[in-house]
């Protein structure tokens, strides 16, 4: 063999190869290889936008929270209802998901590769207007996922995008919640997924999503955030502000509740970053505070209620011991009952933090997760309702918020007596978060998935509709 | 399968600019005993390639025979092809030999034929072709060629498993490749790719750290929890941030004093070259002011100890050849190899001992360590160029090394800090750029109660971290970024919420335990009772954490305090006496350059991913013989194909 050729990739397409499995959503992207237990690539869906030399360029991946770029801006191609809205650029998210760290940026460009030059001018004519350049994943077949709320009409676009742009040889698109299903070894069950942006409850049974039970409201993970926010402007004394790391140079350890003592970092206007690469970082920032500070209160009842004894439950969470956090510019305090407030009105919506300046509304009960599930039953058939409450999956990594199973346990004891009901959360943090992606993950490494691909012949055939066909 | 012998392990470690490789494992693991520069030259024939530069030289002989002319002429287009794009004294030299030999033989053009000598020149990089970039693979043909030339240099016997060190930066399916091509080429009967930061733990044997590479252009980041990588928000290939860097910095610095960017390279690699950490006042506060008042920074003064000054290249082989006509290549390449090798051992002893006397003269009149002292000197060296002797135009291009001193300012403490170009990157000095990839690949790790101990087994390895006062000086910009003010870490959350509150002990305050949102004094917060702290800081699963559920398990992200309170490095192990007695990597002559593209002698524990992958051979190949899945063998490849390389991929 020559030495200077490197070996055809040929030799092995059978049946070796693995699928990608591609689980795009609000706040992250996930891709992987098919049979793997976790994505091998994550990266926030989030992109950064800025010009240099007059040229717009792009940044995607973890570098947007590492590497400030003068004037950069971000932006997410995703809606907040987790649909998407620009679908050029959500082509690019998912493609750098994927090339980044699996197939490696256009792995057979005859054009790039360097094994294929020719002398300049030796290039013969007639090979313009012949396309040569290998597509994306012209040797993977591709299972994506999809809200339950998704539109037909983006449904065909993303499979349009997979045959036409990608070169896909094979094509699937599940539901999120489904998914979440298989994770958790269920093919019925009743799915509650907090994100980002979103939660959703969204009874499974049998594999396929009960439509009319469908429920979603945007109190997700960045609703917390919201709320965490109006938590800190009515902070006394003085309200708090959130500094990102790249805006400081230095701190000083300062005592509890002092004003804070750093160096900051400043910009030339023109060279400054946007002010949402700023909300961008505040919200890396939030979120430590999240995994460090703010608990969901465990129940039973309610934080405003009043406990067994009496005591009213903010004042037995008052006697818990307070959590301290530090920002980045070295402020630090700690939090009382307020961490508990702070994600309450997920379950109790007169419990909210009100703050004229977010872009939330102040939730309607309808919108919580104990009304979201209440709604989702009451769309399904009476007969499988409780094989759903025996088959309760959490999932979505806003889920992990500390006691949010225990008090979801609770709620559900209080709305739904009786013995059967089962959450099923797994413990383990991954599982939790890639909960959908691990299910495409086992779906597709099935033996008898593989009929259920929509091939590109097929689509060439009957057009982008068949996904309405086929992707039930 | 026959088991697998210590002696017969072949690692490979391929790196920007180096690739380490060894061929068996010795009693007592060494740093790499092969380095070779991760570089080709592109051959005559399109598409092969050389390990070193092939310079044509041609001779012209009289002839009557005028058939060969047309071969002439097109030997020199050839000439002209592949000397394309590279600007270069040789190119004049040909052209003056071309011009000369026509002049002389203008009335008899027919009758002069021209012999070819191919000669190695090992000493240039002009041309030369770098298979990997900031640890993508940008050239695979290069790549491979880089291999196989490794791969035959070290001339392994046949029942040889190979362990190959992968970056972080390769792709699933580059993995793949290379797992298809060493199969396939080498017909290895075990494989095994092992990921850098996994190694740089196997040399520390440590389960859980946190790798800093620092490469030339890149750094990347690793956190590894209990022998596991954490893929998600892995620091890979952080672009600008390598060794490059600071080169870059004292280009601009010192360009305008007429520095060129090989000076300021060795200025780097220099021993007087050092990074202070944050705060410390430079030597000589009217810095500033200097630098503009003293333009006489780069009086370079010929050093007249250019003792060790000779012929290079072809030596032997140019002289002898005349007579032989057009020489094998391959001859050249294997016979000169060994020889170039042996020689620049000599000169480097030689240099090293120079390099000696040198430092102890400059040191001496002043006696003050290097970050006090205003001004220092380095000796810079260079090939210069012998210009041909005029009876013998068609001798081999020989050189000879120069070396003079040169004094720098205080511009060789400030490598690290902000570039004026940094192109369309807001960078805040090299620094805290990895700083903050370092906080942010840790606060990534989904396992929250790993997190502090990762802040505190930092382990910074890779050859742009040699300067002096590296690793202090980012973990000084880290204390001074992220480290958390013990008044927020008094009294964590570690403390299950159903345990009361520990006792104060003498001198602290309580948080009242009704803890309103209000500020919070702790006067005595940095005169805490260390047992208290330790308590509440320690990692230890909660027990008594209220939990309904029984699958809420361990990996829960609450239960823990913010990080860091912390940050150290791990110590490099101290049983590996090669290694040790190399790790002081700023004595004299072990930062010394050997002059372009030559590398660097003197490696210590910043190549700590080599003993690793020593140690990891041991174990997978020898100790374990593929009972855990290790490495990939012959068999294993014929049935599933490059593909399942993922299943055993460390």
């Amino acid at each position: 063999m020559n030495p200077s050729v490197p070996p055809s990739t040929a030799e092995y397409g059978g049946d070796e190869v693995s699928a990608i499995v591609l689980d795009p959503g609000f706040s992250t992207t996930r891709a992987g290889f098919a049979g793997e237990d976790t994505p091998k690539s994550l990266i926030p869906t989030y992109y950064g936008k800025y010009s240099s030399d007059g040229q717009e360029s792009f940044v995607f991946g973890d570098d947007i929270f590492v590497t400030p770029r003068p004037g950069l801006s971000i932006h997410n191609p995703m809606g907040r209802d987790g649909i998407v809205e620009d679908w050029d650029m959500a082509e690019k998210v998912w493609e750098y998901a994927f090339t980044s760290r699996l197939t490696g940026p256009k792995p057979g460009n005859p054009l790039q590769n360097g094994l294929n030059d020719v002398p300049e001018g030796e290039l013969s004519t007639e090979m313009e207007g012949v396309e040569t350049e290998e597509k994306l994943l012209s040797d993977s077949p591709l299972l994506m996922s999809e809200p339950g709320w998704n539109p037909t009409k983006a449904r065909e676009k993303t499979i349009e995008i997979a045959m036409e742009k990608w070169g896909t040889p094979a094509f699937y698109l599940a539901r999120n919640g489904v998914l979440a299903a298989f994770a958790a070894g269920k093919a019925s069950a009743l799915v509650i997924d907090i994100g980002a942006s979103n939660i959703s409850v969204t009874p499974v049974h049998d594999g396929m999503i009960l439509k009319r039970g469908v429920q979603h409201s945007p109190l997700g993970g960045d609703y917390v955030s919201s709320q965490i926010r109006a938590l800190f402007k009515s902070n006394t004394p003085q309200p708090i502000s959130i500094t990102p790391h790249y805006l400081i140079s230095s701190k000083t350890a300062v005592d509890a509740g002092q004003p804070p003592q750093a160096k900051y970092r400043t910009f030339t206007p023109e060279r400054a970053p946007d002010a949402s690469y700023r909300t961008l970082l505040e919200e890396r920032t939030l979120s430590e505070f999240k995994e460090c500070v703010v608990q969901v209160w465990p129940g039973p009842n309610k934080l405003s209620a009043a406990g067994p004894n009496g005591v009213s439950n903010e004042e037995l969470a008052k006697s818990n011991p307070g959590r301290p956090f530090e920002f980045p510019d070295g402020y630090n305090q700690v939090f009382g009952v307020d961490r508990y407030r702070v994600v309450e009105s997920l379950f109790d919506a007169k419990a909210a933090i009100p703050d004229p300046e977010s872009v939330f509304p102040a939730p309607t009960p309808a919108q919580t997760v104990p009304e979201l599930i209440k709604n989702a039953l009451n769309g399904v058939d009476v007969d499988i309702r409780p094989h759903l409450l025996a088959n309760v999956v959490v999932t979505g990594a806003s889920s992990l918020l500390y006691g949010f199973t225990d008090r979801l346990n609770q709620e559900l004891m209080q709305m739904f007596p009786g013995p059967r009901v089962r959450i099923s959360a797994p413990g383990n943090t991954a599982e939790r978060k890639f909960g959908s992606w691990i299910g495409g993950s086992i779906l597709a490494s099935l033996g008898t998935f593989h009929q259920m691909w929509i091939s590109k012949k097929e689509f060439d055939e009957h057009g982008p509709n068949i996904v309405e066909k086929r992707c039930k | 399968m026959p088991p697998f012998k210590d002696e017969h392990i072949l690692i490979i470690a391929p790196g920007s600019q180096v690739t380490l490789a060894q061929l068996g494992l010795p009693e007592s693991f060494t740093p790499a005993r092969f380095r070779f520069p991760t570089r080709m030259f592109p051959a005559e024939k399109k598409g092969e390639y050389e390990p070193y530069k092939i310079r044509e030289r041609r001779h012209e002989l009289k002839d009557n025979n005028g058939a060969t002319a047309p071969e002439d002429v097109e030997m020199k287009d050839a000439e002209s092809a592949q000397q394309d794009g590279t600007v270069k004294p040789e190119a004049e030299q040909a052209g003056d030999a071309k011009t000369e030999g026509q002049d002389t033989s203008g009335p008899v053009k027919q009758g002069t034929t021209t012999e070819i000598f191919y000669d190695e020149d090992v000493t240039t990089d002009e041309g030369a072709v770098y298979p990997i970039e900031n640890g993508q693979i940008v050239d695979w043909p290069c790549f491979f060629a880089l291999l196989t030339h490794v791969y035959n240099h070290l001339s392994p016997p046949f029942h040889t498993p190979i362990m190959l060190i992968s970056e972080p930066a390769w792709s699933a399916r580059d993995r793949e490749t290379i797992t298809q091509f060493v199969f396939e080429k080498f017909k290895t009967p075990a494989f095994c790719l092992m990921d850098s930061a996994l190694a740089v733990c196997y040399g520390y044997g440590t389960s859980t750290a946190t790798v800093v590479d620092v490469g030339k252009g890149k750094v990347n980041v690793t956190a590894v929890t209990d022998f596991l990588v954490n893929e998600h928000g892995r620091g890979i290939a952080l672009q600008g941030c390598g060794g490059d860097y600071m080169t870059d910095r004292f280009v601009e610095l010192l360009g305008s004093k007429g520095f060129s960017r090989e000076m300021c390279e060795q200025l780097k690699r220099s021993n007087i070259t050092e990074l202070l950490p944050p705060g410390t006042p430079l030597p000589g506060t009217a810095a500033t002011a200097r630098q503009g008042a003293n333009p006489a920074a780069t009086g370079p003064k010929d050093g007249a100890e250019g003792g060790s000054t000779g012929p290079q290249t072809g030596e032997g082989n140019g002289d002898g050849d005349d007579d032989e006509g057009v020489l094998d290549v391959a001859a050249i390449v294997s016979g000169n190899t060994s020889e170039f090798l042996a020689n620049r051992e000599k000169e480097k002893a030689e240099k090293a001992s120079a390099k000696k006397g040198g430092a102890d003269q400059a040191g001496k009149p002043l006696r003050l360590p290097n970050s006090k002292k205003e001004r220092a000197s380095f000796q810079f060296e260079e090939y210069v160029r012998i210009e041909p002797e005029k009876d013998t135009p068609n001798a081999p291009v020989r050189y000879m090394r120069q070396s003079r001193e040169i004094e720098v300012g205080v511009e060789r403490f400030l490598a690290a800090t902000p570039k004026q170009n940094s192109a369309d990157r807001l960078t805040g000095g090299l620094l805290e750029d990895i700083a903050t990839q370092i906080h942010h690949t840790i606060l990534a790790v989904p396992d929250a109660t790993k997190r502090s101990e990762l802040w505190d087994s930092l382990v910074i390895v890779g050859n742009g971290s040699k300067i002096k006062g590296f690793t202090q000086s980012l973990l000084g910009t880290i204390s001074q970024k992220y480290i958390l003010s013990p008044s927020a870490t008094m009294f964590t959350s570690e403390i299950p919420s159903n345990f009361s509150t520990p006792l104060p002990t003498g001198g602290t305050n309580t948080p009242a335990p009704s803890g309103q949102a209000g500020p919070m004094n702790h006067p005595a917060g940095h005169g805490v009772n260390p047992l208290l702290v330790a308590a509440t800081h320690a990692n230890n699963p909660m027990p008594g954490t209220p939990s309904m559920d029984p699958a809420m398990s361990h990996h829960r992200s609450t239960g823990h305090s913010q990080t860091p309170t912390s940050v150290k490095t791990l110590r490099p192990p101290e049983y590996f006496p090669e290694w040790k007695e190399q790790s002081n990597t700023n004595a004299p002559g072990a930062a010394t350059t050997g002059g372009p593209g030559a590398p660097s002698g003197g490696h210590g524990m910043e190549e700590a991913v080599f003993l690793g992958a020593q140690v990891a051979s041991k174990v997978i190949f020898v100790l374990d013989q593929g009972l855990s899945k290790g490495f990939m063998s012959r068999v294993e490849y014929n049935e599933n194909g490059p593909s399942a390389i993922h299943e055993y991929t460390m």
